[in-house]
């Protein structure tokens, strides 16, 4: 493994905490929003090689895939993985009306992408005290990219899952760091550690 | 607010307040609202200014105001959220413009009052070309597609030209071949026969010249004894038959190979007329049944007593030919199948059987004349060539499938030949009742 995903003990705590906390925030947005219980799951921090990443977003073949940006003080990306099952009854709670067309299954993916995404990462900037922008979600097919030829070996990927719980739906966030952000990720989670 | 600097921006800014109301508007969104609603839009309900996509709207600035992160929506899934016109009324091709949006929260630093800010995008131009490109991918892949079509038919066509360019060059040769035998085989069996003759008078003088002597010169029939036996009379007696027969045997084989080669060669000038199928199906598994015992034989044919146009001696010669190549393929014991069908278009014969089946790299050769697997003197490798011609005549298909070791199917599909077809229009059809074997 590369030196510089490589995460202490206490920094991986550190790390898991707060990610809790943020997507413990994110879900209550969401539930807010929707007016409906969410779960999430226990944030899970490992580091993976492209192959890897490919492997830990695309076991599942009846999903939807979406793709962020941010920026700011740390840049990388933000991957959803949603299930395509329970998906009409989460596109009734955003208000949109049966039948769904194809256009509003796709918005309804976007806008869900969009706002988990950024919950987490709304939250985990305020934690961690550095500014974010996130950019624009679009559709991703991870079957018709190229994980081997991505430009780099090892990357930190937080993953999350979350529940919507009136209907099937289970939706994962993963994020992923470039190595700069990664440094700077590091070394402030040492400030916070004090 | 700095904002002379916000109408420069090439981005539509609308602030909207907690009541949904619009608090300001940049010159660039400003300039695109119909000229009614330009002056009066400011302090008003954003759902009396835009009522077409409020629902949406107010659903997205909710979710900007409870989360308090940005809210985009991206034109293809809805391309004209604002009644905007396109920004080239003159040379463009689209005549409302294609909007992204991005509302993004914004806290007044001074009054902590918060608002909705939206933001559009004009980009009607990357959407008319991003169109284009889809739909020139879209005819790309189309044209491929039919290249490809296109590409497997010709393979396919080519493969046939090589059969039967193969076939016709074979078939001139055999049909040489077989005229050039036909001479010297007739004299061959006429002085055979002609020798036999005088070989059976020679030994008959022989014997007649011993009962001679035994009743004039009983004294001298030692020393004629002693010398038919130092030229081996006896043993030339005992022989010639079974040599001659040897060899009339061989003449008939070579006679055989020869029509076959002729059948298979030469036009032959046969009639057209009905053939009961059914009826030629059973009498053909009947005969070949007493030769070869060993498989048990099933026909079927539907409807019952089909009768089919066809020319009648090559067809029933080709469904021997298979019937016979069924029937040896099994050593102890199987099964052989004929199953005639009516299709909407013609006529599907399958023969099946479960015999030692063809290799795979056999089976391209099938068809070649002269190809065999059987040992020297047991086959001529003639028959499936004699067979896919006479299928060919019928303008029909012949296709095999085959395992090694678990058998092989036949299919043989025949389209529905009409008396005046041109195929058979200047053969004279036979005003014969239908025939059979």
């Amino acid at each position: 493994m590369n030196d510089v995903i490589a995460l202490s003990e206490d920094q991986r705590d550190a790390l898991q905490e707060l990610m809790n906390i943020s997507m413990g925030q994110a879900a209550n947005s969401l539930a807010h929003l929707i007016e409906t219980k969410i779960g999430i799951s226990i944030p899970n921090i490992t580091a993976v090689t492209p192959t890897g990443l490919y492997e830990l977003v695309s076991h599942n073949q009846q999903s939807y895939y979406t793709r962020q940006s941010f920026m700011g003080d740390i840049h990388g990306e933000v991957m959803s993985i949603l299930t395509q099952s329970g998906l009409e009854e989460v596109a009734e709670l955003l208000e949109y009306e049966q039948p769904l067309s194809d256009n509003d299954i796709k918005e309804t993916i976007l806008e869900l992408s969009n706002i988990l995404a950024g919950a987490c990462l709304a939250g985990l900037s305020e934690q961690l005290e550095l500014a974010t922008n996130l950019q624009m979600p679009t559709l991703f097919a991870p079957q018709k990219s190229d994980f081997s030829q991505y430009d780099w070996q090892h990357s930190l990927v937080m993953e999350v899952k979350f529940d919507i719980q009136v209907s099937s739906f289970t939706m994962r966030v993963v994020f992923c760091l470039d190595d700069a952000s990664l440094t700077k990720l590091k070394s402030t989670i040492d400030e916070l550690l004090g | 607010m700095n904002e002379p600097l916000l109408d420069k921006l090439p981005v539509g800014i609308c602030l909207v307040n907690e009541s949904y109301e619009i608090v300001y508007l940049n010159a660039f969104f400003l300039d695109r609202m119909p000229s009614d609603l330009r002056e009066v839009a400011l302090g008003k309900p954003l759902a009396d200014v835009f009522p077409e996509q409020i629902k949406f709207l107010k659903r997205r600035i909710k979710s900007v105001f409870v989360l308090k992160h940005p809210s985009f929506s991206y034109w293809e899934q809805r391309p004209h959220i604002f009644p905007f016109k396109s920004s080239r009324p003159i040379t463009g091709e689209e005549t409302q413009m294609v909007q992204n949006m991005e509302i993004v929260p914004h806290k007044d630093s001074e009054t902590q009052q918060q608002y909705a800010c939206i933001l559009i995008q004009d980009v009607t131009a990357q959407a008319s070309y991003f169109k284009a490109q889809t739909q020139l991918a879209e005819q790309l892949k189309e044209e491929h597609e039919a290249q490809r079509k296109l590409i497997r038919k010709l393979d396919r066509a080519q493969s046939q030209l090589i059969q039967a360019e193969k076939m016709a060059s074979t078939g001139q040769l055999a049909a040489g071949i077989a005229h050039e035998i036909n001479n010297p085989m007739g004299f061959v069996t006429a002085n055979l026969n002609t020798l036999e003759q005088y070989a059976q008078n020679l030994l008959e003088t022989c014997e007649a010249t011993k009962k001679l002597f035994a009743s004039h010169a009983p004294e001298r029939l030692e020393d004629l004894e002693a010398l038919f036996e130092a030229t081996h009379v006896e043993l030339i007696e005992e022989d010639m038959g079974a040599l001659l027969q040897e060899s009339k045997d061989g003449l008939d084989r070579v006679s055989e190979i020869v029509s076959t080669l002729r059948s298979f060669a030469e036009e032959p000038q046969h009639a057209w007329s009905y053939l009961n199928l059914q009826e030629t199906a059973s009498q053909l598994v009947q005969l070949i049944s007493t030769q070869f015992k060993k498989p048990k034989y099933k026909v079927s044919c539907q409807p019952e007593q089909l009768k089919w146009y066809c020319e009648t001696a090559s067809f029933k010669q080709a469904l021997t030919n298979l019937m016979m190549n069924a029937a040896q393929s099994i050593e102890d014991s199987g099964l052989v199948m004929l199953d005639i069908k009516q299709t909407q278009s013609g006529v599907a014969i399958k023969i099946v059987d479960t015999g030692c089946g063809i290799k795979e790299t056999n089976l391209k050769r099938v068809f070649e004349p002269f190809f065999t697997t059987r040992p020297e003197g047991k086959g001529q490798g003639l028959g499936l060539s004699v067979a896919y011609s006479a299928i060919e005549k019928h303008k029909g298909k012949l296709v095999i499938n085959s395992r090694e070791g678990k058998g092989t199917v036949i299919e043989v599909r025949l389209p529905r030949l009409q008396e005046d077809d041109d195929t058979t229009a200047n053969e004279s059809a036979s005003t014969a009742p239908s025939e059979s074997l």
